[in-house]
């Protein structure tokens, strides 16, 4: 077990309860653990899709206004959902592998529920490449390479998705005027 | 050429011929893409048959999974894609017209990967030319991300099992989530199959119970138990359907996970050949005819048809597996089809009221219909055949 992969599944929770906020530092965090806790050329192959599916869809929504979806009268309740999945995880993997925290897992459970639960596109989105995360850092942590490349794959294809899905639905940001210039 | 030889090109010709067959209709003007469909699909049907009955040997040794039931599951695909061609009009959209084909040829090679995380990134293509297609109408974003995030839920969650050690009880749970998700099985996810959303989905969801034999093995006992709870409440959620769903579509769309769920419940006990005769009847019956009478009869295993048979052997299997768990399905399955079939809607779902049931009820009025209803009625004779001949 590292920090950093503690960290990172904390951030996943964060990514339940604001959005897609913490994506960017969940995918730095992420690519941490995995140099940390994984083998040179699989760890540093993961770090560098980590973070880009982490920074990416914040860069790319930049040029969008917010999504405003409502998220109805429940909207504490996935934090405490993703979080009790978590504590589960934990108990039931501490029976089998002693000692060792599957952060992969617990952050790709994080994403399951804030894409379960969140009504707003872009919230499902962010949960979605919380998944791949997870599934990225799991594959790296058991060497598993096939894995790994489904889970690359898997991470481009939303990435490329919700960006898609993203510029159709969301109206572009309007630039502000410049000081002292009125608007005809 | 050697014999050899031509079946690896007969079962490589197979795997390549969904891909030529989307290029086709792309390629072929309005007017003439459905004719080409047809063809195509039906030539692609004729080659499934041919690598099932002659197999090319060593497929193992080079790197496919050569399995018979696997063989016999891509029949069914390759059916399924027939029918559903000859049942869609034309299609103006010309990358919309080649997403049957080429989710069913994804879907193949899913199954037939050597590993199956493989299969898993394949059937991620599938699901990213479905929804990149279903997206590009005006106003239809939405509706293809709702379709992209279930599957990719579905997905993720499949490879987060594969990454964990195998058979433990976390990997069978998380591996069986997945695939479940996978499917589309009410009550676990929202079922999304209706208009074109079900050119991807039955080919994916047929997939994912191919890959859920394969993962057997990895899952161990808790995958088994995991895929076996959920067709359990899958079919007591039909049986508990609420009053309130008193429309004919509402009860028909009911049924539509029936098959999935029974198939999965087969796979669980390892009751391969009937989950096959089950997406034989999800193949041909499911996605937008679960609508019609006769395709309604079929999911909801009425006799004579695949589903009929794959429900009673897969019902003869769970008895030696757990015999309470055996009450529970048969109760759940009658009291299913006694609650979704009421008096109201039996006119037009079940084909029988106060006159009786008739044979125009029975015999669908379109071509596809057609078809479908005589090839579920000769794989009910046929795959329990080939089972005591040894074929499986």
């Amino acid at each position: 077990m590292t920090l950093a992969a503690v960290l990172a599944a904390l951030l996943a929770l964060g990514v339940v309860a604001r959005g897609v906020g913490f994506l960017p530092a969940m995918g730095c965090v992420d690519a941490l653990a995995m140099l940390v806790s994984g083998q040179p050329p699989l760890a540093q192959g993961g770090a560098v899709l980590a973070v880009l599916l982490g920074v990416a869809p914040s860069l790319f929504l930049s040029r969008y206004q917010a999504d405003t979806t409502p998220e109805g009268q429940q909207a504490a309740l996935p934090p405490f959902l993703a979080l009790g999945l978590m504590v589960l995880l934990l108990l039931a993997g501490s029976r089998v592998q002693a000692g060792q925290f599957p952060a992969g897992l617990c952050i790709g459970v994080a994403g399951l529920v804030s894409v379960a639960c969140r009504r707003g596109m872009v919230w499902q989105w962010a949960g979605l490449l919380t998944c791949a995360q997870g599934v990225l850092l799991s594959a790296v942590m058991a060497q598993q390479v096939m894995a790994f490349v489904a889970g690359v794959l898997g991470g481009l294809v939303v990435l490329a998705l919700g960006a898609l899905c993203a510029h159709r639905v969301l109206p572009r940001r309007v630039r502000s005027q410049p000081r002292g210039k009125k608007a005809q | 050429m050697r014999f050899e030889d031509f079946t690896v090109f007969l079962a490589a010709l197979a795997f390549v011929w969904p891909f030529l067959g989307a290029v086709g209709v792309c390629l072929a003007p309005t007017e003439r893409s459905r004719d080409v469909a047809l063809w195509m699909a039906g030539l692609g049907c004729a080659l499934a048959v041919a690598v099932f009955v002659f197999p090319a040997t060593g497929g193992a040794s080079a790197g496919w999974e050569d399995d018979p039931v696997q063989r016999a599951g891509r029949v069914m695909l390759a059916l399924g894609l027939w029918v559903t061609v000859l049942e869609q009009g034309v299609f103006r959209e010309k990358l919309l017209r080649s997403v049957p084909h080429v989710s069913t040829a994804l879907a193949g090679l899913g199954c037939v990967a050597a590993q199956a995380a493989i299969g898993l990134g394949i059937l991620f293509l599938a699901m990213a030319w479905g929804v990149f297609v279903f997206m590009r109408p005006a106003g239809q974003a939405l509706a293809g991300w709702q379709i992209g995030r279930t599957a990719g839920v579905g997905l993720f969650l499949a490879l987060a099992g594969l990454t964990l050690p195998p058979h433990g009880l976390t990997t069978g749970l998380v591996l069986a989530c997945g695939l479940v998700i996978m499917t589309g099985l009410p009550p676990f996810c929202i079922p999304a199959r209706d208009g074109v959303g079900a050119l991807l989905l039955v080919p994916f969801a047929g997939a994912a119970l191919l890959l859920a034999m394969r993962l057997r093995a990895y899952g161990g006992g808790g995958f088994e138990m995991a895929l076996v709870v959920a067709g359990l409440v899958s079919v007591w959620t039909t049986a508990c359907l609420p009053g309130k769903a008193r429309t004919p579509e509402d009860r028909g769309r009911a049924f539509r996970g029936f098959p999935v769920a029974l198939a999965l419940m087969a796979v669980g006990v390892g009751a391969d050949v009937a989950a096959l005769l089950l997406l034989c009847g999800w193949c041909l019956a499911g996605g937008s005819r679960a609508g019609q009478g006769w395709a309604a009869r079929a999911l909801a295993c009425f006799p004579p048809g695949a589903p009929f048979v794959g429900c009673l052997l897969m019902l003869s299997v769970l008895v030696d597996w757990s015999w309470e768990l055996a009450l529970l399905a048969i109760a759940g399955v009658l009291l299913g089809i006694a609650r979704a079939w009421p008096d109201t809607s039996a006119h037009t779902m079940l084909g029988m009221g106060e006159q009786g049931l008739g044979f125009g009820d029975i015999w669908p009025d379109d071509r596809a219909g057609r078809l479908a209803f005589v090839v579920l009625a000769g794989m009910g004779f046929l795959v329990p055949l080939a089972m005591m001949l040894g074929a499986f």
